[in-house]
């Protein structure tokens, strides 16, 4: 084979998925939800792909975009929590995991993982919390996040309700701090609300609805239909 | 035992037919001839306290160090062949700031010692495709003090003694060098429960006074704190001046 | 794990969450890895990495290509009479698309300096944390801080070593140490500057506009914190890709210090209420 005149395949490793997530955090609580519907193109592949999942009591992880790249993550994070565990005699605690996957994601800066992460869960104090992250690594700790395809529909929405912006009359909870002071009920009606509304609008959102609560007592999951157009 | 040794002490891989390392066994011996540490667990911090051996009035006193710091919550004292302390103390503090990078979190006590043992067991031939480093085996005891800072209340000071096999144990006061047997006796009559850190302290230069060839003072001793607040804290000359004084 | 560790003990950049990955074949041939101490990192299985980047990843904050990193920035430094003066804002632009109004574009690397951020988020948290480790390990082998100097020497030759790679990193390393303080510009190409006024990132011009106008070495502390202040504020009015809040920092011989962080809503309507009673 002539070295000189070596040409490649056409290498196209990424593909969109889609998908929406959303997480918001509170005083003493954290709610991560996505949509279950995967697509490719205009073609829904399955109506139900959970993209959200459980890492400990306290942690729970969600990606979307394209879904190996996805699955590789939470698989990588989980292999690396259970090394953690029986190397320092204990489990991982969110905000470690945070600072954890913004390293992992930033060992992938060459060949970049297409996948839109949330990290969301408890800290030692108790308290929600959410990261966010682009898709190499850089990291940030907010009160409430959108990410995904829908995420250009739902973060307004979530910055108008969580965060109270722009709203006369009421305090705004700054981007910087690190809870809403919403109630859990109040978060999950919003968590429905934005996802019900995203389904309306956007292609590749829709068919199921995962919710994942995280409080001092552990994780509880609840799936709630969508619609499935 | 010195009867059996001579086919057997020379390859550091080598077991005796009685099942001993004779080359570890010895490295065990060199911590014996060294200056004396002690180390004190309390609920409020650990206490490390160490003898420097000043061998002539031309000699720097402050230039001798036994005590190191890890990381601002971890430090450690030694006792044995002082060099080969510093290739360990650097692989401790290499591990606890590459843990708070990927972590985000300060390592535990016990993590940064079983690093250091890792290390302690990497001499002779290489295996499992790691690259051997040393030829012997290290020839020096540590006294690894920390802070805890996730863990219940009351529950965060830590001690552990590492060896040149290897072998970590946690104590509650712990003595090792030349004048250890004497003061380890000691310590296990002294030490009680629900100990502070000023009598930790009190008492790990009682001991040490005792056991030393010299007359203790500020300049032939080095003494170090880990406590919640403070992290590691080595004391000051004039801090030592006043506790020689009023011993 | 731990092995792996031990294993890479004789470099000691051993970095953890790197080492356990298998797919760095794509490492032979080019020596990235030994040039920072072994971080491993994947490459794509491509005969150009940088050019497969160049595809798929929006190096430029205007393309529009499928993968959109955290970008775009006004920040600003200068030393004067008291000390340095720190200023940024803290939007993050993906494409269009606002990703974040809130980012800390100060990174803290010890209690004595500082580093911006402008370019990539994640080269810059990501390189600034790994200085920030190799200065606390100088520190613990040297008994003393590292030098500004040398800090920024340490960030550029690190970054240096990718060139040519897509990194993307504009920053501004500055601190207090025996020679008083200090400002250096570092980037991704390897460039490395001592200066007393630097402002880097998409909003840049507009702040040099403000800055040269007042920039006084004898300014008063409030007077220089007020001058990055305002801007930040004109450059985050006039650049798209600047946004948020007005984030403020002042160093002097006692290491850094926060002042103030602003919405910038605040600050608009506060400089509008100014002028006006001016009038």
């Amino acid at each position: 084979m002539a070295t000189s005149s070596a040409k490649e395949a056409s290498f196209s490793p990424y593909e969109d998925n889609g998908g929406t997530n959303l997480a918001i955090a509170g005083q003493d609580y954290c709610v991560i939800a996505s949509d279950t519907r995967q697509s490719r193109g205009y073609n829904i592949n399955t109506r139900f792909a959970p993209k959200t999942f459980k890492l400990s009591d306290k942690t729970v992880l969600s990606t979307a975009g394209c879904q190996p790249d996805g699955n590789m993550v939470v698989t990588r994070i989980k292999q690396h929590m259970e090394s953690y565990k029986h190397a320092h005699n204990k489990e991982m605690s969110t905000p470690a995991v945070g600072q954890l996957l913004s390293t992992m994601l930033y060992m992938k800066r060459f060949f970049p993982y297409y996948s839109f992460n949330i990290l969301g869960g408890l800290d030692k104090e108790g308290k929600g919390c959410i990261y966010s992250y682009d898709a190499i690594g850089s990291a940030e700790r907010v009160p409430c996040l959108a990410s995904g395809s829908a995420a250009a529909l739902v973060q307004p929405f979530l910055d108008n309700q969580v965060r109270n912006c722009n709203q006369v009359g009421k305090p705004r909870i700054m981007a910087a701090s690190p809870v809403s002071h919403l109630s859990l009920d109040q978060a999950i009606k919003i968590t429905k609300d934005a996802f019900t509304s995203a389904t309306e609008r956007d292609i590749y959102t829709g068919d199921n609805l995962q919710i994942f609560i995280v409080t001092r007592d552990g994780v509880e999951e609840q799936v709630h239909p969508l619609k499935r157009d | 035992m010195f009867l059996t040794r001579s086919e057997y002490d020379r390859g550091v891989n080598t077991f005796s037919p009685e099942g001993r390392l004779f080359q570890v066994e010895y490295a065990i011996e060199a911590i014996k001839l060294g200056s004396t540490a002690i180390g004190i667990r309390t609920s409020q911090g650990v206490l490390l306290a160490v003898e420097k051996r000043v061998t002539s009035s031309l000699l720097e006193a402050d230039s001798i160090e036994k005590i190191l710091e890890i990381d601002s919550h971890l430090g450690c004292a030694m006792s044995g062949l002082t060099a080969d302390s510093r290739t360990m103390v650097d692989h401790a503090r290499v591990e606890a700031q590459n843990h708070h990078f990927t972590y985000d979190e300060k390592i535990s006590t016990k993590s940064v010692t079983q690093a250091v043992c890792d290390l302690a067991l990497r001499f002779g031939e290489g295996a499992q495709g790691e690259k051997s480093i040393m030829s012997r085996p290290f020839g020096v005891a540590l006294l690894i003090a920390g802070f805890d800072d996730d863990v219940k209340e009351g529950d965060g000071a830590q001690l552990y003694h590492t060896d040149p096999s290897g072998t970590f144990v946690s104590y509650k006061a712990k003595a090792i060098g030349a004048g250890s047997e004497g003061a380890q006796t000691e310590l296990e009559q002294e030490y009680y429960d629900g100990m502070s850190l000023q009598e930790a302290e009190t008492l790990a230069l009682k001991v040490l006074k005792q056991v030393m060839e010299e007359k203790l003072s500020a300049t032939n001793i080095q003494v170090a704190s880990v406590t919640s607040e403070q992290g590691f804290q080595v004391y000051s000359k004039e801090k030592l001046q006043t506790i020689v004084d009023a011993l | 794990m731990l092995s792996e560790i031990v294993a890479q003990y004789s470099n000691d950049a051993a970095l953890t969450a790197g080492s356990a990955h298998t797919g760095s074949s794509g490492l032979l041939g080019r020596d990235f890895a030994k040039m920072t101490n072994d971080l491993i990192f994947d490459l794509p299985n491509t005969q150009d990495p940088a050019e497969f980047l160049n595809t798929y990843t929006d190096v430029d904050s205007s393309a529009d290509n499928q993968i959109k990193f955290a970008h775009g920035t006004t920040t600003l430094g200068f030393k004067y009479d008291d000390g340095v003066v720190i200023c940024t804002d803290s939007r993050a632009s993906q494409g269009s698309v606002i990703a974040s109004q809130s980012v800390k574009k100060v990174i803290e690397i010890n209690p004595y300096l500082l580093g911006t951020m402008a370019g990539g988020a994640a080269d810059c948290q990501f390189w600034e944390r790994e200085l920030g480790r190799r200065c606390r390990l100088y520190e613990l082998r040297n008994k003393e801080r590292i030098s500004v100097a040398a800090a920024s020497k340490l960030l550029g030759n690190m970054v240096y070593s990718y060139k040519g790679m897509g990194l993307s990193m504009g920053t501004m390393i500055s601190g207090w140490d025996k020679m008083g303080p200090s400002l250096f510009y570092v980037d991704n190409d390897g460039t490395r500057l001592r200066g007393d006024l630097f402002s880097v990132g998409s909003g840049s011009t507009f702040a040099y506009g403000i800055l040269d106008s007042a920039y006084d070495a004898g300014l008063q502390k409030n007077d220089a914190i007020e001058l990055g202040r305002r801007a930040i504020y004109h450059a985050a009015h006039r650049d798209a890709f600047s946004g948020g809040s007005v984030r403020v920092y002042h160093i002097n011989e006692d290491g850094w210090e926060f002042i103030s962080l602003t919405d910038f809503d605040d600050l608009h309507w506060d400089y509008t209420d100014r002028a006006n009673r001016a009038t």
